[in-house]
């Protein structure tokens, strides 16, 4: 077990492409730590460098507190979890289970000791003798969790590990790391894109994207704070609504006009986010949580008018696709499922700009496409967003954990 | 509700109408019986040639054919091999055939773990070299393969068409090599060295026992194109007594007129080996064998 | 905490380091791994391409071979093979019999694999492994066998072409017209080379996805209209590889003549390759054999950039 700490890590290939730009990340004793980004956005690439398997252009990795960059992968004492697995195919699940104890010359009978119990633990003692060809994906996934386990490492790699397993294999298994990584406590590097793994697996989350690093945080921290445009899209599914809007100061007061309604910034917020009014008379982009977006019933406060597009039920409570006028956000370092698309308004004419709001309500709600609403927005929910940099506009007394690099 | 029954799948393509199952089975039946004239007038010579070589004499030279060798004889053979030359033959083909084996299979295996596993600067040039190469005809080749061969004193003698065997086999060895070493995911390599392997280590422990089918595979083919090869030897090697089995198989007529019995004899002697080993290759030595390393 | 300092300039630092004698060895050994086999094919392959550019602007005769040196006489050989009618009935001769056998080969093997869809399994394994027995046959083997079976006088195709009434085939010789020479030499390896043509065709057949055939099916296309396509479109690959193959194969014709007619054809089987063979090796002519054998390269020349292209564009060149 060891502190992993990444320090100015940078990656560049060939022709300046550069695959990880500066990367700062320190690994807590025992911690999980989660990689998390779109697929291309150098997560991989961090991780093979953590293993010794891709050379690193400049900076330091230390493992234990000890530099490793010039350490071949076998004498980092380091175990990897592949993302197809990489089971020998040519030994069986025994051997494969006991080649590394085998190259660190651990005495035989220990050796068989070790196995088995390892193999007892994930339930693998039946097929000790197969070939990994004979198994079933979930099964070569224990024979793969098992040789990490097996050798007692100092820190787990772990390489989109669930990736190649079908849906409900995958949440089973996930619980399954997150259990033994807690009863081992060994230090744990797990790369994935499913931002939903990153959350439930996580002590901590570390989005990356395009080869830098975006925000490292506890998952809550993450999702009920991020740190800029792109977390705020990445994390959370459904995702963020966005959209942009106008930030005015009316009087003493601030108020925050989306479309054609104002909302009136409460006193708490503009104090708590001083910047805010730095920012008056300018657009800035607005968040806000699907289930933060309320039914207008009872509520005194500013209202937005819409019409449902589409209600989605899910059993336990109904997405709700709202159209409500406002200008959609334009920017590229948005993930695709948080973009809008600028589609023709389908339900409001006199509209110019629509965007598509995402409301979670709840299953008792009697809701139909093409019904006109009135939404309640709490402006006390509401994510600001600096229009040019995309980072948020920070609230005063929820400091942003991590450093920001944009 | 109404709605529900017009999206009610219709069968588009109708698989097998009961109505036409006799039909069906007829027309199978007509598919059959063309497919069993073809594979007769295929395999035909062959049989023609093992027939003939268990054959008498006076059944061989017979104005009707005999379709079946009713008293088969090993006579033939006995011929076949009491020719003159043909042990010094079986002898320098096993000699020419062992060597190119042997070389080309450990030139090839190094050549193609530079493709397959480094990049380099010419990579791609040398593999449509290789590719190039094996195009170019023998048969343009061989005027100045002689004069390269005669100034570097190697005609008539086994050394040089081991040589050239060894370099005409060398592209298809290269690139089917590279092809299996390709199949091998290289994550299999890199959780070795995780584990405590190192480069060399990983390479003897999980890339070698994984390539050896592709190992097989290629000294087969080696194998069967040295083994089969009559220009070259024809042309580069002048003493009966060095010559290898296909020359000395080609000349066989005009040792003493056309003897058709033990030729047909020779021929299915020399025929035999080839025969074995393709079938073995066609048995896909374990092509999958990686197959369960990686997905499901 | 000093390092930290030190890893604040990343590049200045460690740049130089790396470069230790393991990261040369790394840079150099793909090219030592390929040294041998590369020098292999450069000397026996490589060079002797060049020799033959080169002598087939020479003079290199008998003299000039115990010499070792060829005369220098420009584009001679070539005006001397371009002004010989002969020439021009070898290359005709070639060109036609190269068309005439890989269409066949394509045509007949390509209708066997589509055949080998249609029989029961039990004789598609048996078709298959009655192919590979074919395919494994030695050239020089298959010549003597149909040598053997079109033998003037105990020929088994002589009897069994009479008793189909065909015509009179007793005694008849088949080498003495040239005409039914090549329909036996064109029989011959047709026969031989349909096994790789047939086999490698199925195995491209099988696998076309089901479900693009089912797609083809359900949006209302007739199953000769499904494998015109679909299936067609998506073997053409495979069939590109092969016809240029065939054409690179068969154009270079030599053994399969030279044995069937006892190491003495005449000129009336000439083809490019044995004509290129005989100038040489038979006048000693050398330098003209040459600039034939240049000629037959150039014109393979398009078939193999053909087929260069399209084993680069199936991307297995990476």
């Amino acid at each position: 077990m060891a502190q992993i700490e990444l320090v100015h890590l940078s990656k560049v290939y060939g022709n300046d492409v550069a695959a990880v730009r500066d990367l700062n990340l320190d690994v807590a004793e025992g911690e999980f730590m989660v990689l998390v980004g779109p697929s291309g956005c150098g997560k991989t690439t961090a991780l093979r460098m953590v293993a010794g398997l891709e050379e690193i252009s400049s900076g330091e990795i230390r493992i234990g507190g000890k530099v490793v960059n010039e350490l071949a992968p076998r004498d980092r004492d380091i175990a990897m979890v592949f993302q197809n697995y990489a089971l020998y195919p040519h030994k069986s699940v025994y051997e494969n289970l006991a080649f590394g104890l085998r190259m660190r010359k651990v005495p035989k009978a220990e050796q068989k000791e070790r196995v088995e119990e390892i193999a007892r633990i994930l339930g693998l003692g039946e097929m000790l003798h197969r070939r990994p060809a004979q198994l079933s994906g979930g099964q070569r996934q224990r024979v793969a969790m098992g040789r990490a386990i097996v050798r007692e490492p100092k820190a787990f790699l772990m390489d989109e590990p669930l990736s190649n397993l079908d849906a409900k294999l995958r949440v089973q298994m996930r619980a399954e790391i997150a259990r033994i990584q807690q009863a081992l406590k060994v230090t744990t590097v797990y790369v994935t894109h499913d931002q939903v793994e990153a959350m439930t697996m996580g002590h901590r989350v570390a989005v990356m994207r395009d080869g830098e690093l975006q925000q490292v945080d506890t998952p809550q921290r993450l999702y009920d704070a991020p740190a800029n445009l792109f977390v705020a899209s990445f994390v959370g599914s459904p995702p963020m609504n966005l959209f942009e809007a106008v930030v005015e100061r009316d009087d003493s007061r601030l108020v925050c006009r989306i479309g054609e309604t104002e909302l009136e910034l409460p006193a708490d917020v503009a104090a708590e986010r001083p910047a805010l009014a730095n920012y008056s008379g300018r657009p800035v982009a607005v968040g806000i949580r699907p289930e933060d977006v309320r039914e207008a019933a009872g509520w005194d406060g500013a209202r937005l008018r819409g019409r449902i597009l589409l209600v989605e039920s899910l059993g336990s409570e109904q997405l709700v696709h709202i159209e409500i006028a406002a200008t959609p956000l334009e920017r590229s370092d948005l993930i695709d499922a948080a973009a809008q698309p600028p589609g023709p308004p389908l339900g409001v004419d006199d509209l110019e700009r629509a965007v598509t709001l995402l409301g979670r309500f709840d299953r008792h709600l009697l809701l139909a496409p093409g019904e006109a609403v009135e939404v309640a927005i709490d402006p006390r929910l509401l994510h600001f967003f600096d229009l040019e940099t995309g980072v948020a506009i920070p609230a005063v007394d929820v400091p942003v954990a991590a450093e920001v690099v944009s | 509700m109404s709605s529900v029954t017009q999206i009610a799948p219709t069968p588009v393509a109708p698989v097998a109408p009961r109505g036409r199952g006799r039909r069906r089975r007829t027309r199978q039946l007509g598919w059959n019986l063309l497919g069993l004239l073809v594979l007769a007038v295929m395999v035909f010579p062959v049989y023609w040639m093992v027939a003939t070589a268990f054959k008498p004499g006076q059944q061989i030279l017979s104005y009707t054919p005999h379709w079946v060798p009713t008293n088969p004889t090993l006579s033939n053979f006995r011929d076949a091999i009491h020719q003159p030359f043909f042990w010094n033959a079986v002898k320098n083909s096993l000699i020419v055939v062992s060597a190119v084996v042997a070389l080309s299979v450990v030139l090839a295996f190094l050549a193609s773990l530079a493709l397959a596993k480094f990049h380099f600067y010419g990579r791609k040039a040398f593999i449509v070299l290789i590719l190039g190469v094996q195009m170019v005809p023998l048969a343009a080749l061989i005027i100045p393969l002689y004069i390269l061969m005669s100034r570097l004193g190697q005609i008539d003698k086994l050394t040089g068409v081991i040589a050239m065997y060894l370099t005409f086999v060398l592209p298809f060895t290269v690139w089917t090599m590279r092809g299996f070493l390709l199949g091998i995911p290289k994550e299999l390599e890199e959780a070795a060295m995780v584990d405590g392997a190192t480069r060399f280590g990983a390479f003897v422990r999980v890339l070698l026992p994984l390539v050896g089918p592709g190992l097989v595979a290629t000294s087969i083919f080696a194998f069967i194109q040295a083994w089969n090869e009559f220009i070259i030897a024809y042309v580069f090697l002048h003493t009966p007594a060095k010559q290898t089995l296909m020359v000395w198989l080609a000349s066989f007529t005009t040792l003493r007129g056309t003897d058709w019995g033990p030729l047909m004899a020779g021929a299915t002697l020399c025929a035999l080996p080839v025969v074995v080993f393709f079938l073995l290759v066609q048995r896909r030595i374990a092509f999958g064998l990686t197959a369960g390393a990686v997905r499901g | 905490m000093a390092s930290v300092a030190e890893s604040e300039f990343p590049l200045a630092s460690r740049r130089r380091r790396r470069f230790t004698r393991q990261r040369i060895g790394r840079v150099l050994a793909p090219y030592a791994l390929l040294a041998p086999a590369a020098t292999a094919i450069g000397v026996i392959l490589g060079y002797p391409l060049y020799l033959l550019v080169k002598m087939s602007f020479e003079k290199y005769g008998l003299f000039e071979l115990i010499r070792h040196k060829g005369r220098w006489i420009g584009t001679a050989n070539y005006a001397h093979i371009l002004h010989d009618g002969e020439f021009w009935r070898v290359l005709a001769r070639t060109v036609v019999f190269t068309a005439v056998t890989v269409t066949l080969t394509m045509v007949l093997g390509t209708a066997m694999a589509l055949l080998l869809l249609q029989v029961s399994r039990w004789l598609r394994v048996a078709i298959t492994t009655g192919l590979v027995l074919v395919w494994s046959v030695p050239v020089i083997v298959a010549v003597d066998i149909w040598r053997w079976m079109v033998d003037y006088e105990f020929g088994v195709a002589n009897w069994t072409l009479t008793k189909l009434h065909i015509g009179n085939f007793i005694r008849h010789d088949w080498f003495a017209n040239p005409w039914t020479g090549f329909g036996v030499i064109t029989a011959l390896i047709v026969w031989g080379a349909i096994p790789f043509i047939t086999i490698t065709v199925y195995a491209g057949l099988a696998q076309v996805p089901q479900e693009l055939l089912e797609a083809a099916a359900i949006d209302g296309a007739k199953p000769w209209a499904v494998f015109r396509e679909v299936t067609l479109p998506l073997l053409m690959p495979i069939f590109v590889i092969l016809t240029s193959l065939s054409i690179i194969w068969d154009f270079q014709v030599f053994q399969q003549i030279w044995v069937m007619l006892d190491f003495r054809p005449t000129s009336d089987y000439y083809t490019m390759a044995i004509y290129a063979f005989h100038q040489s090796f038979q006048i000693s002519e050398y330098g003209l054999g040459a600039a034939i054998a240049v000629v037959m390269v150039l014109f393979m020349f398009g078939a193999t950039l053909v087929y260069l292209r399209q084993m680069l564009r199936t991307g297995e060149v990476q």
